[in-house]
Order: structure tokens, then C-alpha cells, then sequence
């Protein structure tokens, strides 16, 4: 039983929930492509540097990125669980499920800003303090994607968080009923900002890890 | 005594505040041509001083970095905030609903959206004119846009940043009506061409787009943190810029033409009295050009260092990207054969698409071969070959479209007579002032140059005083269809005798477009039983 | 997607993050980068097939999805054609500013 309301462009509530969801993949994909520009860029470094490339890799902390990976996988575990407890009629449960999701994502951005201040203090940020006598230009380059692409997709998952608290207000205060799409929506962003990270932990922490 | 006020959409709810927070797509597509029309003034305004600037040989309308900055900005103004909107997000918006049978795009708050990110991208950038220009040129190669140029780079750079946003939410927005929100009977083979074009379009807006946000992304923090990503100074490789700068705009010019073709595929059966020749080959070409665009942007960096066995592929690509255009050129072609055909002012820039179209991707061809590009690049050949692509193609392609669906947007007939003569006055402008750049790059006039050899000027004269008649034939439909909503006669729901669905409701259609959901019967372009036969019967 | 399904989708999702962080430390040459990614790419599949439903999803939306991959692909494979095939030198990098 859909209560969500009808939109006048649609001519029936399935046409409307295949229309937004075929909307959110297809904005998806536009990400895909937006953070792909950056992965591709790094490829294309890893390929012409070489070996100097991939050394400058092992100065990233591999246990906190590795951590941080579970933690994320593990949120993403956490919005499944309430995208399946609020289609099955529930309000406490998804509410919980989602602040979970979100109190994750924090601990996320709680351990990469660890992991910034521990970077700035090694002097390895660009622009800021990079020493650039010892480490060399190439690992400034890689420093210089290791910062782009972690703060892009810092800021995607502050984004994330932001909508899945209020999703969780939202549906523990009544305001969302089943049947629309919104939650599943929100579910499907959350679980690509995953993917993204997904894609960058081995491109960052795990090169050039054997000697 | 005059017709009773009928009531459409432009009447239907009045104030400023109706316009500005509209979420009706007739509506929004004229706020766009709103847009449209002034960014294009200022790139026209640019060019012009550009034609003036090149009629000596020596430099006398200022410095040369003032030239620098006009060629710039009118190549940015151009193609990001005229070419790549112009009839996706006018005509597209107005008419693909109206055409499919539906009551709005999928998402219309977006769609003002759009509209919104658009204006302020680009009162964004022209503030970064006003203050004083940027001298890269449009494609801002580095580490020139990043470590050495003065100018506002930044500001325009967002401003073309935060337009990019407007364009990948129309191509998402037109991607998912298209799938959804099609009439009962409306089939993919049932569509109008026009709507394939446009599909085709949003899909290279929406996959190409983002690389160029991330690339500008990246050139912004290049500029403001003077870390060289793609500087040799820290090792970066310039290339790499090139690499994902033209992967986007590569496709983007695919974007510029697309919907164009899509026009032209409307416009001849009309006017010739038949079915489009090959319809399936037509809509199947438009996906192959989208697909393919993709691949050929290597063809741009032939001489700037690539490796020899990437330009190999991509010029290989890029003669198969011809082949779709050309199949299109031949099926229009057919069309007219043994057609009745009529000489209203769309169909006489349909003809102009066509051969100027021709002329142009021939050129392409000459460009793609390795040998000849590295005598031709960065030359007027160049210029001339986009221009005839850009200009005879895709701006023909766009006033055919605004002809053709100007009655039905405006409920006004344009004067016939005048618009044939801005036509013809625009075909010969228009060869005049571009013909003469192909002899001037072939005879090695390098592009973007402020000062020349004498012995180049007298092919810059003749293009500069055929810029003249071109600005003739571009102000006249200003004031003849600005006449026209004042004084003109007022149109039938179908001048032209057309059958797409867009021609069974009103001109200017109401609000809510169709009264009752309309059930498609037959495909478009049914002309030859003698009388046109719609696609849905009236109900 | 029941409870049990996503329980059993994020051991899968933990064992394989065990996994390629440990192989990270094993030399295997070139295959390093592969495995890797390889690992990565069936994380990715996991997330996006049982989280974001795709099993369940309609034909439209799985082209969709893959659409993004796929243009990627062919941007990551083209430039690599440059990058592979390049023979130039590079310069001495200036070590201070």
C-alpha cells in the first residue's frame, strides 16, 4: 500500500518509484565517472611513473585505512538493515539501524582526520607543508590524489550522514510511511559512497606494500 | 474583431514569481532561450571584434593580450553557455514531452534547477569578463591556465564548473523521461527522431560531463595551491590534463550537434512530403555517434606528445565516427527524392545543415589523417572546419528548430518572406566568412594570432566582410520573431501539416498539455497517404 | 534482502577485506595490482547486487549501473594506450622551489 503522494508527471505510483530509482542509478553513474576521472588520472601516473609512484603508497597508514574500510562495509551492512526493516512496516527499528549507519560514518571521519593530523606532522600534505627534498615531486603528485580523492569522498559521506540523520527523524517521528521510495533512495547513495571507497582503499593503502 | 482569449500555458498563471518558480517545462524551455539568446549576443559581440581585429594584418584594436582574451571568451561563452544548452535545453525541454504524450519532464523541480545552475554559471563567468577575461583560450591547457596566466581563471572556471551540474541534471532528467513517461503505444520505434537525438544526447551529458568537473576540479586546485599535478615542474605531465579535458569535450561537440541532426530528421519529412528514409538506421546512428564520440578525443593531441600508437587508434577511431553522420547525411538525402517539397524557412536552413553539415565533416576527415593533421592543426583550417560544423550545422540546426516549433511555442506565425531571406542572407554570410579560413590554414595562418603576414589579409577581408552579412542574417529573426508575438497572425494547432503528437494540441499548448492522455497508433512521419496521418487518433 | 542475507553478505565483505589486505604483503610482482583490484571489484559486486538490490533491479537499471563502469573502462584503457606507449624522457624534477 503506497502512501507516498503521486506527482502529477506520473501516471500511476509504479511508474513513479521506477522513475526515481532509474534518477538516482543514473546519477550514480555521473559519480562513477566524476570520481573515475580522478582514479584514471591516477592510473595513468602509476603506469608513467612507475615504481616511484607506487613507493610513495607505502607512506599512507594501512591499518587505519584498512579499519576505516571495515568500518564503512560495515555501515553499509547497517542501511541494508534499515532499508529492509522500514519496507517490512517497522519505525523503531530502521530509526536505530540508521543512526548506526551514521554514527559509523563519523567514526569514519573521526579516524581520517586522525589520519590527516598524522600526515601533517610527517609533512606529507601538498600545498600546506610537503617536504618536498625528501619525498620528491612524484610522491607529492600522489600525496596531491591521496587528499583529493579521500577529501571528495570525505565530503560525499558528510553529505550521506547528513540525510541519513535526518531520514532517521524523519521516520522515528512518523513523517515517512512505507511505500515510497525516499529511504531506499538514500540507501542507494550511501551504499555508492562505499563503492567509491571500495575502489580507493587498494589504490592507495595496499600498493607497493612488498619490499 | 480579435480570436477569444484562449488559455495556455503562458497565460495560465501570471506574475514575475510564477516564471521564476515555474516548474512547467514549455516555461522553463522559454526562460532558457532567454539565456540562450543574451550568452549568445556576448560570444556574437566577441567574435565580431575579433572580425575587426583581423581585417590588418597588424594589430590595432588593442594589445595582443586583449585579443588572447577575446578568442577566449568567445570560445568559452560559446560553447558552454550557448552551443551545448541551445536546443537540448530550449526546444528539447518544450517540445520531447509534448512529443511522447507526456505532462511534464520526470522530474520538473529539477528542471528549474537546471535553469538555475545554468544562469548562475554563466553570470559567473562573464563576471570574470567584465573584471577583466581570462587568456588561455577555451581549452585552458596547462601549466599556462595554472602557473603562468593572469586573469580571473578561477572565477570562470567554477562558473563553467557550476554550469556543468545544469547540463548532467537535463541529460538525467531527459534520459528518464524517455524510458518512463511515454504515452501508452508509444514505442521506441514509434518516437520521433528528434527524441532519439535528444536521448542520445543526454546520455553523453550525463557520462561525459563529470570528467570535466573533475578535471576543472583538479585545475582549480592546481591553480590555488600551486601544486603541480600536471606541471613538469613537479614532474606532472601536461598531457594527462588534454587526456581528460578532451575526453569530455570531445563528446561535448557530439552534444552540439546531436540534437541539430535530430531537428533536421523533423524538419525534411515535413517538408518534403514523405517518411524519413531509414528510420531505424537514423535512430541506431544517433546511439553509434554517442558511443563512438567517445573514443576519438585523442584525434586533439595528435601533435602535443602523445605516444604514436595512441594517435593510431584514435585516428582509426575517429574515421569510424564518420560513418553514422554520413549514413544520417545519405538518409536525409533520400528522403527529398521524389518528395514534394516546400521552401519554408526551416527547411531552407535544413538544406543549409545539410550541405554546410557535409562540408565540415569532410574537413573532419582530412583532420583525423596523421599526416595531414600535423601540417593543418592548430591553423584556420581548424577553425574553419568546427565552424562549419558548429555554425552551418549546429546554429542552422537550431534556428530550423526555432522556425519549425515557433508557432506552436508562441502561437504566432513569423513572417515567411522575411525569414527565407535571413536564411539565405545567413547561408552566404556564413560561407563567405568561413570558406576563406580553410585557404588560410592551408596556407599555414596559425589560429589564435592577433597580427598575420600581408599576404594573408586578403582572405581575412573576405571572412570579416562576410562576418558582416553572417551578423545580418543572425539580428534579423531577432526583430521579425520578436515582431511576430506582437503583430503576427495567430497559428492553427498545425501549420505545417506535421504528425507528431506535439501538433494535436493547441498552439501555444495548455498548461497541462494534453487533456486526455493520448494513445499512439501509428509511427511518425506518415505523409504519404496523400494526407498526413497523426501518430494518436483525436479521442 | 533478509537479515540473514546481509549478515551473510557482510562476512563475505570482512573476509575479503582480510584478504586483500593481507595478500597487499605478499609479493606476487604485477599480480599484486590485479589482485587487488580483482578483490575490490568483488566487494564491489557484493555491495551492489545484494545492498543495492541489483539482483532484484530491472534490466534498465542494471545498464545503468553498468554504464558508469563501463565508459570508465574505456577513458582508463584509451589514455593507458598513451601512457604505455609513450618513449620520451622525463626531465630532472626541481627538488626545491
Amino acid at each position: 500500500m503506497a502512501d507516498e503522494a503521486l506527482s502529477f508527471q506520473f501516471a500511476t505510483p509504479v511508474q513513479q518509484r521506477e522513475a526515481v530509482t532509474l534518477g538516482m542509478w543514473a546519477f550514480l553513474a555521473t559519480e562513477v565517472l566524476f570520481f573515475g576521472a580522478l582514479i584514471a588520472a591516477y592510473f595513468n601516473y602509476r603506469i608513467w611513473f612507475g615504481a616511484e609512484f607506487v613507493a610513495a603508497a607505502q607512506m599512507t597508514k594501512v591499518v587505519l585505512g584498512t579499519t576505516n574500510t571495515a568500518v564503512l562495509l560495515t555501515s553499509s551492512a547497517c542501511m541494508a538493515m534499515a532499508v529492509t526493516s522500514f519496507e517490512a512496516g517497522s519505525r523503531r527499528r530502521p530509526t536505530l539501524w540508521l543512526l548506526a549507519t551514521a554514527v559509523l560514518g563519523l567514526a569514519f571521519i573521526a579516524i581520517k582526520g586522525f589520519e590527516y593530523s598524522l600526515e601533517y606532522g610527517e609533512h606529507l600534505v601538498p600545498a600546506l607543508n610537503f617536504d618536498l627534498a625528501r619525498h620528491g615531486g612524484v610522491a607529492e603528485i600522489f600525496f596531491m590524489f591521496y587528499f583529493c580523492a579521500t577529501g571528495l569522498h570525505a565530503l560525499h559521506l558528510l553529505i550521506g550522514i547528513a540525510l541519513v540523520t535526518w531520514l532517521a527523524i524523519w521516520i522515528g517521528t512518523g513523517r515517512i510511511n512505507r511505500g515510497g521510495s525516499t529511504t531506499r533512495l538514500i540507501g542507494l547513495y550511501w551504499h555508492f559512497v562505499d563503492v567509491v571507497w571500495i575502489f580507493l582503499f587498494p589504490l592507495i593503502y595496499l600498493a607497493g606494500r612488498n619490499g | 474583431m480579435h480570436a477569444p482569449h484562449r488559455s495556455s500555458y503562458l497565460n495560465a498563471e501570471i506574475g514575475l514569481r510564477s516564471w521564476l518558480l515555474t516548474t512547467d517545462h514549455k516555461r522553463i524551455a522559454l526562460l532558457y532561450f532567454a539565456g540562450i539568446t543574451f550568452f549568445f549576443a556576448i560570444g556574437g559581440l566577441a567574435a565580431t571584434l575579433i572580425r575587426l581585429e583581423l581585417i590588418t594584418p597588424q594589430g590595432d584594436l588593442g594589445s595582443p593580450d586583449f585579443y588572447n582574451r577575446l578568442f577566449t571568451m568567445h570560445g568559452v561563452i560559446m560553447v558552454w553557455f550557448f552551443l551545448i544548452p541551445s536546443i537540448p535545453a530550449t526546444m528539447g525541454n518544450f517540445v520531447i514531452p509534448l512529443m511522447i504524450g507526456a505532462r511534464d519532464l520526470a522530474f520538473p523541480r529539477l528542471n528549474l534547477l537546471s535553469w538555475y545552475l545554468y544562469i548562475a554559471g554563466g553570470l559567473i563567468t562573464v563576471a570574470a569578463l567584465l573584471l577583466g577575461g581570462i587568456d588561455t583560450g577555451w581549452t585552458f591547457y596547462e601549466p599556462y591556465s595554472t602557473f603562468y596566466a593572469t586573469g580571473y581563471i578561477i572565477l570562470a572556471v567554477f562558473g563553467i564548473f557550476v554550469a556543468g551540474f545544469s547540463s548532467i541534471l537535463t541529460g538525467l532528467n531527459f534520459i528518464v523521461t524517455v524510458h518512463k513517461l511515454r504515452a501508452p503505444g508509444m514505442t521506441w520505434y514509434r518516437l520521433p527522431v528528434f527524441v532519439w537525438s535528444t536521448y542520445a544526447t543526454s546520455l553523453i551529458l550525463v557520462l561525459a560531463t563529470p570528467v570535466l568537473a573533475m578535471t576543472l576540479l583538479m585545475l582549480l586546485a592546481e591553480r590555488v595551491l600551486h601544486v603541480g599535478i600536471f606541471s613538469p615542474q613537479l614532474g606532472g605531465d601536461p598531457l594527462l590534463f588534454q587526456h581528460m579535458f578532451w575526453f569530455y569535450s570531445h563528446p561535448a561537440v557530439y552534444i552540439m550537434i546531436l540534437p541539430s541532426m535530430g531537428v533536421i530528421s523533423e524538419v525534411v519529412p515535413v517538408f518534403a512530403g514523405k517518411r524519413l528514409f531509414g528510420y531505424e538506421f537514423v535512430v541506431w546512428c544517433s546511439i553509434a555517434i554517442a558511443a563512438i564520440g567517445f573514443l576519438v578525443w585523442g584525434h586533439h593531441m595528435f601533435v602535443a606528445g602523445q605516444a604514436l600508437y595512441a594517435s593510431l587508434a584514435f585516428s582509426f577511431l575517429s574515421y569510424l565516427v564518420a560513418v553514422p553522420s554520413a549514413i544520417k547525411v545519405f538518409n536525409w538525402t533520400a528522403t527529398l527524392h521524389e518528395g514534394w517539397i516546400r521552401f519554408d524557412a526551416p527547411m531552407l536552413y535544413a538544406f543549409g545543415f545539410i550541405g554546410l553539415f557535409t562540408i565540415g565533416g569532410l574537413t573532419g576527415l582530412f583532420l583525423a589523417a596523421l599526416p595531414i593533421d600535423v601540417h593543418v592543426t592548430d591553423t584556420y583550417f581548424v577553425v574553419a572546419h568546427f565552424h562549419y560544423i558548429m555554425v552551418g550545422g549546429a546554429v542552422m540546426g537550431y534556428f530550423a528548430g526555432l522556425h519549425y516549433w515557433w508557432p506552436k511555442i508562441t502561437g504566432r506565425c513569423y513572417p515567411e518572406y522575411w525569414a527565407r531571406f535571413a536564411a539565405i542572407l545567413a547561408f552566404f554570410g556564413f560561407n563567405l566568412t568561413f570558406f576563406p579560413q580553410f585557404i588560410l590554414g592551408y596556407l599555414g595562418m596559425p589560429r589564435r594570432y592577433q597580427s598575420y603576414p600581408p599576404e594573408f589579409q586578403i582572405w581575412h577581408v573576405l571572412s570579416s566582410a562576410g562576418a558582416s552579412i553572417l551578423a545580418v542574417g543572425y539580428a534579423l529573426p531577432l526583430f521579425y520573431l520578436f515582431w511576430s508575438i506582437l503583430k503576427g497572425a495567430r497559428a492553427p494547432a498545425n501549420p505545417w501539416n506535421a504528425t507528431g503528437l506535439e501538433w494535436s494540441v493547441s498552439s501555444p499548448p495548455p498548461a497541462e498539455n494534453f487533456a486526455v492522455t493520448p494513445a499512439v497508433v501509428r509511427p511518425p512521419y506518415q505523409y504519404d497517404q496523400g494526407k498526413p496521418c497523426m501518430q494518436a487518433d483525436h479521442g | 534482502m533478509s537479515a540473514g542475507t546481509i549478515l551473510r553478505c557482510w562476512l563475505a565483505l570482512m573476509v575479503l577485506l582480510a584478504l586483500t589486505t593481507a595478500l597487499a604483503f605478499v609479493p606476487l610482482g604485477t599480480a599484486n595490482l590485479f589482485v587487488s583490484l580483482g578483490i575490490a571489484a568483488a566487494k564491489a559486486l557484493l555491495v551492489l547486487i545484494v545492498f543495492m538490490e541489483l539482483k532484484a533491479s530491472s534490466s534498465l537499471v542494471r545498464a545503468a549501473a553498468a554504464a558508469g563502469f563501463f565508459w570508465l573502462m574505456i577513458m582508463i584503457a584509451l589514455t593507458s594506450a598513451d601512457y604505455t606507449h609513450r618513449t620520451d624522457q622525463r626531465v630532472p624534477l626541481d627538488t626545491v622551489r
